[in-house]
């Protein structure tokens, strides 16, 4: 090796936890029960992430950037799990923001749902990113500076939309399709183009921040290397099974470049790879490894300062995103049932805003959670793979069985909102 | 092989899973003489000759064996016949079984197999007889034990018997992983002995019958099975009184006849069912089929289905179903609903959302048929060729 300066490396956590819905059936349609989730096991999945991950991976992370001056983190917190936060576990929501004060953890921007709204409304879209960034500047005294969509769903346009709603930055996947050859390992311009009018004077009226940004960067995840943590990490029957923060190390110094993104769950720690496959070992080692090496940890932040002029341009016309060997949309909008449920729900945002009613826009809006969607994919049936793992329901069929039902009762909920003589179609 | 012949009437699958397997034997080049009970046969052990597939050579055994039988109904089917009939071909069950194997190793003796392959415990001691005498491996195929029959309260004697097969068995091929499962768990089975080929299916073969002029209206919700215990007949009514109450237009049909019909058409009508479900009785393929094609939902209530192929059946004629986890269906349809059959209020709840949502019915319709599409008897016949090949292949290294 003879590269004179070894790459920095860029630690992103996504941290998010669902609300799973409760077993509706037709008869409790219509009957006015406000309840569409299953408060006792979101509750006892967060309070079991909370042991395993949350709680010990952020006394080790505050310790070790207590400990390493060149470590720092970032994390993107849904605006979903900071309200299972307050309700189930505010010790959670304490050690973050301890993390907050260390002055070296970064909070990104998303959608306050975990939402699809991206896809579906620039206006939803809009208000949903500015509620989270106000509910981050209340809770960690920061606004957020750069944007990370839900699974990191990402295009051109997505990232112009974000440099008009004030973000400096924006992450995304590192798609083979779009790299073609070239290493993710470097701060990416995008492309310019101009932004229909009517979708810019949307974004000027419900931006979170003062103003738009002068231009963005995009950060890519290098999934090979991320994904070697995140999935590989306790793979017996893989090559680099087991692996040790040297020869992590010595992969992330051959790929070269100017900086290493590593994003993925924050639940890789505890949650996806147990305790005892040695995973927090894996991670207290690392910053001394860099260290020793010259090597270290920055912030999205930090990574864009540093690096503005001599960028590449990536060019993604078509939407990739972090989900499945795809990286496209297809975890959520596959088949009929799926495209059909979001369809049906967007389709209800006038008429639920039209209301002003708060507590039922907070009802449709919960079920615009991602992952709702996500469960019912059905790509990989016989493979019982990730999708299976992570699906707290028996099938997509049932994730939609109870979805639908959530639907229909909230169409019926919006129906008893509105005078008689002005019912429509619905 | 001793199997079964396929019958003229819906009288359940395991005919329908022999008659497929044979075929799809034989198109993998295998040659197979097959010995058949038959209560229609006009003389005993005689070759029937039929000349359109040369590698099948047919012989009937004069028997009162039905596929499903127990003690009670064959005793009953027994005294019904002339006297003489039951002296000579078994007054109860158990010398029906001795006579049928008796016959069999007689015939057996002249066809000199590689393989001896028999289907489900009436047809094992004649595997076994077989199998000691011309020294050659015993495969005991499993389509249903005495545990899925009787809901886990089994006979005894026809207990012992399919244990007896199991364990003379050089390998026994199971329809299901769940089935497997039941092996392992209630008779002890090594699980490594056991190889699981799912049935197949040869898609849709009948003329369809022009559906009448009268359209229909009411949604169509479709049952077909054995009416005994079993395939949860019962607990299908339970879930048709719970759709009723909340959509009254929606029809059931019940389809197959069995020791419980009386019982469920009385049950019916204390459900006030009576104007909502109709009792079709035994129906021939035909009819199955007319039925398929009218039906808006399947569903399978089995309490223990090994394989269940009136599932496969309805989601080749475009039917969204809904199975019970208790099934081997359930391994091989992905695109359903699967339920336990003691849910009977969500198996309501399914039925309702598939009527009402034609998205959901539309997706169902076309995933599940994709799903069995390589089921096949031929795909499935050659996984039994290569466990035939196996064998035969591990007793000439053991010589």
């Amino acid at each position: 090796m003879n590269n004179p300066s070894p790459p920095s490396v860029c630690f992103y956590f996504q941290v998010h936890q669902p609300y799973r819905l409760r077993d509706m059936r037709i008869t409790d349609i219509g009957r006015g029960k406000p309840n569409y989730f299953d408060c006792e096991k979101n509750e006892e999945i967060f309070r079991k992430v909370a042991r395993k991950c949350y709680l010990p991976a952020n006394k080790l992370m505050k310790e070790l950037l207590m400990s390493y001056p060149d470590f720092s983190v970032s994390y993107s917190l849904s605006g979903i799990f900071i309200e299972q936060c307050k309700k189930y576990g505010t010790d959670v929501l304490e050690s973050f923001v301890e993390l907050a004060k260390t002055g070296k953890a970064e909070f990104l921007a998303e959608t306050y749902y975990h939402s699809l709204s991206s896809l579906k409304s620039i206006e939803e879209f809009c208000e949903q990113v500015s509620l989270h960034a106000e509910e981050i500047n209340n809770i960690f005294g920061q606004t957020p500076k750069v944007f990370r969509n839900t699974e990191l769903i990402y295009s051109n346009e997505l990232a112009q939309i974000a440099r008009l709603m004030g973000f400096k930055g924006i992450l995304a996947e590192g798609a083979d399709s779009i790299l073609k050859g070239r290493s993710p390992n470097n701060p990416f311009a995008v492309p310019e183009f101009t932004m229909p009018k009517q979708i810019t004077r949307i974004i000027e009226t419900k931006r979170p921040l003062s103003k738009e940004a002068d231009d963005i960067t995009v950060l890519l995840k290098n999934y090979k290397l991320s994904d070697d943590v995140a999935f590989r990490f306790s793979d017996k029957s893989w090559i680099g099974f087991p692996l040790t923060a040297e020869t992590f190390t010595d992969w992330l110094m051959e790929g070269g470049g100017r900086n290493v993104n590593l994003f993925m769950d924050y639940e890789t720690f505890g949650e996806h790879q147990w305790e005892d496959t040695g995973i927090f070992e894996f991670l207290r080692s690392l910053p001394a490894v860099w260290k020793s090496l010259g090597i270290s940890a920055l912030t999205p932040s930090e990574v864009i300062e540093k690096w503005k002029e001599e960028r590449d341009v990536f060019d993604s016309h078509s939407v990739i995103s972090w989900a499945d060997t795809e990286r496209d949309l297809s975890a959520w909008q596959e088949n009929l049932i799926q495209r059909s449920s979001l369809d049906d729900l967007y389709s209800l945002e006038s008429a639920i805003k039209e209301t002003g009613n708060g507590e039922l826009i907070e009802l449709w809006r919960l079920l615009q959670i991602s992952d709702h969607f996500y469960y019912m994919c059905t790509k990989y049936f016989s493979d019982g793979d990730v999708h299976k793992y992570f699906n707290p329901y028996e099938s997509p069929y049932e994730a939609y069985r109870r979805y639908s039902h959530a639907l229909h009762d909230i169409k019926e909920r919006l129906n008893s909102f509105r005078p008689s003589q002005c019912q429509d179609n619905l | 092989m001793f199997g079964w012949e396929y019958p003229p009437m819906n009288l359940g699958g395991l005919g329908v899973a022999c008659r497929g397997i044979v075929r799809g034997l034989t198109g993998n080049g295998v040659k197979i003489t097959l010995v058949l009970p038959s209560s229609g046969a006009q003389e005993n052990g005689v070759e029937i000759i039929s000349t359109d597939n040369p590698l099948i050579k047919t012989f009937r055994v004069k028997s009162m064996m039905s596929p499903y039988d127990n003690m009670k109904d064959y005793a009953l089917r027994a005294t019904s016949n002339p006297r003489k009939f039951a002296q000579m071909y078994g007054s109860d069950l158990q010398d029906a079984v001795e006579w049928f194997s008796d016959s069999g190793l007689e015939l057996a003796k002249k066809a000199d197999p590689d393989v001896i392959h028999c289907h489900d415990w009436m047809t094992y001691p004649a595997g076994m007889l077989a199998s000691k005498y011309c020294k050659k491996p015993l495969v005991a195929h499993i389509h249903a034990t005495e545990m899925d029959r009787t809901n886990f309260q089994p006979d005894q004697w026809i207990y012992d018997t399919e244990l007896g097969g199991f364990r003379s068995a050089d390998s026994i091929i199971a329809v299901s992983n769940y089935t497997k499962d039941i092996l392992v768990s209630h008779y002890g089975i090594p699980s490594d002995k056991i190889k699981v080929v799912h049935n197949g299916s040869d898609g849709i073969k009948h003329n369809p019958i022009k559906a009448g002029p009268i359209e229909r209206k009411n949604p169509l919700v479709l049952f077909l099975g054995r009416l005994t215990i079993q395939k949860g007949p019962a607990q299908f009514l339970e879930m048709a009184a719970k759709v009723n109450e909340i959509d009254p237009k929606v029809m059931f049909i019940i389809a197959g006849d069995g020791n419980m019909t009386g019982e469920l058409m009385t049950k019916a009508c204390e459900l006030g069912l009576s104007r909502n479900v109709i009792f079709a009785g035994r129906v021939s393929s035909s009819e199955a089929h007319h039925l398929y094609s009218h039906a808006d939902c399947f569903v399978m209530s089995s309490l223990s289905e090994p394989f269940g192929l009136v599932a496969l059946e309805a989601v080749e004629h475009g039917v969204p179903v809904i199975l019970t986890k208790q099934s081997g269906a359930s391994e091989v349809v992905n695109h359903a609903f699967k339920i336990d059959y003691w849910d009977t209020e969500k198996m309501a709840d399914c039925v309702l959302t598939i009527l009402k949502d034609k998205r959901l019915s539309k997706q169902l319709k076309s995933r599940a048929f994709k799903d069995i599409r390589h089921l096949t008897w031929e795909n499935q016949a050659a996984k039994i060729k290569s466990i035939y090949e196996n064998l035969i292949y591990s007793m000439k290294s053991s010589d």
